[in-house]
């Protein structure tokens, strides 16, 4: 393994006293940023950029990297505690997160999830020290047909799912990819469903979106039922913290699971938040407690923040080795290689070893550096609980409020976020499944315009999702996906006939 | 008092309206789907047809006197409601009060607002954290992370 | 601000000196506009500016940029528009400033900003895949004949499509243009053999030329373009012949990286920006970032910009009604 040569020399230059110090610095940053809805990773690595220029690339690297890993650890925090995902790919973490917080277990809540998504990082580091090479390969075999089919198994994986009415949930569903559909059109560059107002060019963003119906939406359903936080102890829990991360083992096959799921959503197109979504639906399928998601769950938890920094890892290497970045972020810091004189691509791991596994190293470090930073903030943010609920309402409304606004300075935004909190009370309210709708926002129109792709390369045929065994294997196990419910149900049906479910039994279930 | 079918239907209105306005729109882009691709308009199309008739079985379902809509004849009481309007109304005021005052001064406002006059809190403590609100807001955005949030029109006046 | 100009100008009558013109001086930070994301050509190029003012501090004012990519670059362009009078907001893009509002309906024309300078131009190269058999832009024509070609590209009726179409013109093929979120993502579909060609900027395949997955067939330029460093063992730009010489006849086809301010700012105003990017691009640094962005350095304003933009509509107007693009 030669590998593991170059692993061993790169940490000989990423485990320095500057470095380390680079990374508790990075760190805490990225903390900070992820916590606070509206800034994100890629408002802090901007920031930073032009800081790094005088310093040598693996520092600044080093710098970015972990902010860019602090970062993703903050986003669950706001998911768990107030409802309010900071970043698409900690939604998923919303739904049984903020149940086990409300329920008094906060501190469970949030070390279970830092634990499990340090878990996801190191597999996905170790899936870029060894495979690295192949990885890229397997990337390059994604074209609009695969993409789009890697898409549909996300999709299928999710919908069909929990206890909401079926209608309700196609409705929101499409809700989900209409609002995707706002603004100018990739494939065809024309302009979409802006009801007539100019600026809506621009599309409705995910972060103005789900702070409107999930933060502000929970909090009126909360004010409505004028609910109390179970009191959580005012003791500092530091043996709870230890407690949840060494009870962690015992979900070990959540863990892997989750982590493949990650780690696969990663390197193909599907990205981190396809993957939490994913690995979140399979796993509700496939747990023994699959009917006691999204009240409180540890596993609910667990799986979507593995697969979730699983992917946000793996997906730094197609940034690296083939120059398109796998989020944001990685845009970002794409930008900043260029600009310190880098070609991302697939000769930087030949002309720029010290570089590459630097990088590689300090991302095993990094992610230590992380995971202990972050569990030692866990009793800080758990007292946050502790805030009375008269307090605590209009904080968390000036949060979302600023929160849309700073997404691309726009009042606009403010405005809609406030429509979708209305809208968020009146779904929860009414059993119309969120997730759905969510999902459908986030990758609704990269699933539209890799399937209109696909049909400009096929001339108008639908043989393209079958032209290949890649590819078709994808469609048919998305296909499968989404059967497998129905089979069940007929299944159960013929079994013995079940007394008709009405909305009043459904209210006991949970709907996500 | 809002009835659960009642709020059911309103929903529902909201949602066929809403998918009403797509397809309307989505005609504009045009809907074919031939050797040449496939039209912009065609995906919104297909969807709003869906969210309309999705919300149509929904009206209907809220309308006919189904058994189990008949268990939970009130959705929201008269007491939650007052509750709901507590939580919004000011939060709407403080929105609307944005392009005026600016995010500091209208933040400011709305939590010595919300906390003062319902004497959840003392009136030195309200203010004492209003001003806290609008100085973190500041210092973090402004400041730390160079993300200029509005300062109003009564800020501009004034020459800021 | 009418009266901080009046003051200003009166305290230059007293002194005489400075030139008339450079007499507004900015009293609040400046904000970049980049119409593209973070890690796009044109948030690169704010963002040098920035670097470069910052450090010669060209300005006493601080400088932030803010990405508004949405709808293509759409989001920015409109932000400028609704900002008219303001001289705070410096708003960076392309061509597509006077491109976008030809083919779709979005609510801003060119003419809603007041220009400032073209600070530098990307050129335009034709890719293939590496292992592919055509050596030359007139191989590719022949095996193009069949009509079963598919060309990548960024973005729908932007610059790649016009060129595509100027191709099949030129070249009497018909190509199926296939468009992506961004030239980086084009070049991966390429290596992995989903698309035939695509006809992105240097900077956004140079890496990929590198690592040997695709090259360059020829260059969209009336003469070969600048010697630079070896980008593989044995070639650098300069030795990428232009598509004229291979009997593809399209001279000249570039990219401008615009600079704009919103509508009704001060001639004063727009002086001030218009020296200020003249100052940076006389910087070492600015040399730098052209370098290795792999662009030609130009500088157009005034009357001279203004004629640039005219003719390029003329073109553009051309190409798009033969394709029927233009909107109604």
């Amino acid at each position: 393994m030669d590998n593991l040569g170059e692993l061993l020399h790169g940490f000989t230059i990423a485990v320095t006293v500057p470095h380390l110090a680079l990374m508790v610095v990075g760190v805490l940053l990225g903390i900070l940023v992820g916590v606070l809805p509206g800034l994100g990773a890629p408002n802090g690595v901007s920031l930073l950029l032009p800081l790094t220029f005088g310093m040598q690339p693996v520092s600044a690297i080093i710098l970015l990297s972990s902010m860019y890993w602090g970062a993703l650890f903050g986003g669950s925090v706001t998911s768990i505690l107030f409802n309010i995902p900071g970043e698409p790919s900690s939604v998923a973490t919303t739904f049984d997160g903020y149940p086990m917080a409300r329920d008094g277990r906060p501190t469970t809540a949030l070390a279970t999830a830092f634990g499990s998504a340090a878990f996801g990082a190191l597999v996905g580091v170790i899936l870029i020290t060894f495979l690295a090479s192949w990885v890229a390969q397997v990337a390059l075999a994604f074209g609009p047909a695969e993409y789009f089919a890697v898409y549909f198994l996300a999709f299928a994986s999710f919908v069909g799912m929990g206890g909401a009415a079926p209608i309700k949930t196609v409705v929101a569903l499409a809700i989900g990819f209409a609002i995707a559909a706002i603004g100018i059109d990739t494939v065809s560059g024309s302009v979409r469903l802006t009801m007539g107002i100019d600026e809506l060019v621009k599309g409705v963003n995910f972060v103005v979106a789900v702070m409107g119906l999930f933060g502000i939406g929970e909090l009126l359903v909360a004010v409505e039922e004028e609910f109390h936080a179970r009191a959580v102890s005012s003791k500092i829990e530091w043996r709870e913290v230890f407690r949840a991360i060494g009870r962690l083992p015992r979900h070990s096959v959540a863990l892997l699971r989750s982590a493949a799921i990650g780690c696969w959503m990663g390197i193909t197109p599907g990205g981190p938040t396809a993957a939490s979504f994913m690995s979140y639906g399979i796993a509700r399928r496939f747990s023994r407690r699959g009917r006691y998601f999204g009240t409180g769950e540890v596993e609910g938890i667990i799986s979507p923040e593995t697969a979730d920094h699983a992917a946000g890892t793996s997906a730094l290497l197609p940034m690296l080795s083939l120059g398109i970045p796998g989020s944001a972020t990685a845009a970002v810091m794409m930008g900043g290689l260029m600009i310190w004189g880098l070609n991302p691509g697939p000769m930087l791991f030949v002309d720029q070893k010290d570089f590459v596994w630097g990088l590689i190293a300090s991302m095993y470090v990094g992610n230590i550096v992380a995971v202990v930073l972050v569990l030692l903030t866990v009793p800080v943010f758990a007292a946050l609980m502790r805030i009375p609920f008269v307090i605590i309402a209009p904080l968390i409304v000036i949060i979302c409020v600023v929160g849309a606004y700073s997404v691309s300075n726009s009042y606009l935004d403010v405005v809609m976020m406030l429509g979708f909190g209305i809208v968020g009370y009146l779904f929860k309210k009414l059993f119309y499944p969120l997730a759905p709708l969510v999902l459908a926002i986030v990758i609704g129109d990269k699933a539209e315009d890799a399937f209109r792709q696909s049909m400009l390369m096929s001339k108008g045929s639908l043989g393209i999702f079958f032209a290949n065994k890649l590819v078709t294997s994808l469609v048919v196990g998305g296909i499968a996906l989404l059967l497998l419910p129905l089979v069940l149900q007929l299944a159960r049906l013929f079994r013995k006939p079940e007394p008709p479910t009405t909305e009043t039994t459904s209210q006991e279930k949970v709907i996500i | 008092m809002i009835s659960r079918r009642a709020l059911e239907l309103a929903t529902a209105v909201l949602t066929g309206s809403f998918g009403v306005a797509v397809v309307v729109q989505s005609l504009d882009n045009g809907i074919g789907w031939s050797s040449a691709g496939v039209d912009s308009g065609t995906f919104p199309f297909v969807i709003g047809l869906v969210i309309v008739l999705g919300s149509l079985y929904n009206l209907v379902r809220g309308v006919l006197p189904a058994t189990s809509l008949a268990s939970v004849p009130i959705a929201i009481t008269q007491i939650e409601l007052r509750r709901l309007a507590g939580l919004f109304v000011p939060a709407a005021i403080f929105v609307a009060a944005i392009p005026l005052l600016g995010m500091y001064l209208a933040s400011a406002l709305y939590i010595f607002a919300v906390l003062a006059v319902p004497r959840h809190q003392s009136l030195l403590r309200s203010l004492a954290m209003a001003a806290a609100t609008a100085l973190a807001l500041y210092v973090v955005f402004e400041r730390m992370f160079q993300v200029s949030l509005p300062h109003g029109a009564l800020a501009a006046a004034f020459g800021f | 601000m009418g009266r901080t100009s009046s003051f200003l100008l009166f305290a230059l009558a007293l002194t005489g000196a400075a030139p008339a013109l450079a007499a507004w001086q900015p009293q609040k930070p400046i904000e970049f506009v980049a119409t593209a994301g973070p890690g796009g050509g044109t948030d690169n190029i704010a963002r040098a500016v920035q670097n470069i003012i910052t450090k010669y501090k060209l300005t006493d004012q601080p400088i932030v940029v803010v990405n508004k990519a949405g709808g293509s670059g759409a989001e920015g362009y409109v932000y400028g528009k609704a900002s008219a009078g303001d001289p705070y907001k410096v708003i960076f893009g392309t061509s597509n400033a006077w491109q976008q509002p030809l083919v779709s309906k979005v609510a801003f024309n060119y003419t809603d900003l007041t220009p400032i300078a073209a600070m530098a131009q990307d050129e335009f190269l034709l890719w293939v895949k590496q292992d592919s058999p055509y050596k030359t832009a007139a191989d590719y024509l022949k095996a193009a004949v069949t009509g079963d070609f598919k060309m990548g590209g960024a973005q729908s009726k932007d610059t790649d499509e016009v060129l595509t179409r100027m191709i099949e013109k030129a070249g009497h093929v018909k190509l199926t243009y296939i468009p992506f979120k961004s030239g980086a993502e084009a070049a991966v579909q390429l290596a992995g053999g989903h698309i035939d060609s695509h006809v992105n900027n240097p900077s956004e395949s140079l890496g990929q030329w590198r690592g040997g997955t695709q090259r360059p067939l020829c260059a969209f330029s009336p003469k070969r373009l600048p010697q630079g460093a070896k980008i593989t063992a044995t070639e650098g730009w300069s030795d990428v012949p232009t598509c004229v010489e291979q009997g593809l006849d399209i001279a000249q086809y570039e990219q401008p990286r615009t600079v704009w301010l919103p509508g009704k700012v001060t001639p004063e105003q727009a002086a001030f920006y218009v020296d200020l990017m003249k100052k940076v691009q006389a910087t070492p640094e600015w040399k730098d970032y052209i370098e290795k962005s792999s662009q030609i350095d130009t500088f157009l304003t005034g009357a001279e910009f203004d004629k640039f933009i005219k003719e390029d509509i003329e073109h553009l107007r051309q190409v798009a009604s033969e394709q029927g693009w233009l909107i109604k």
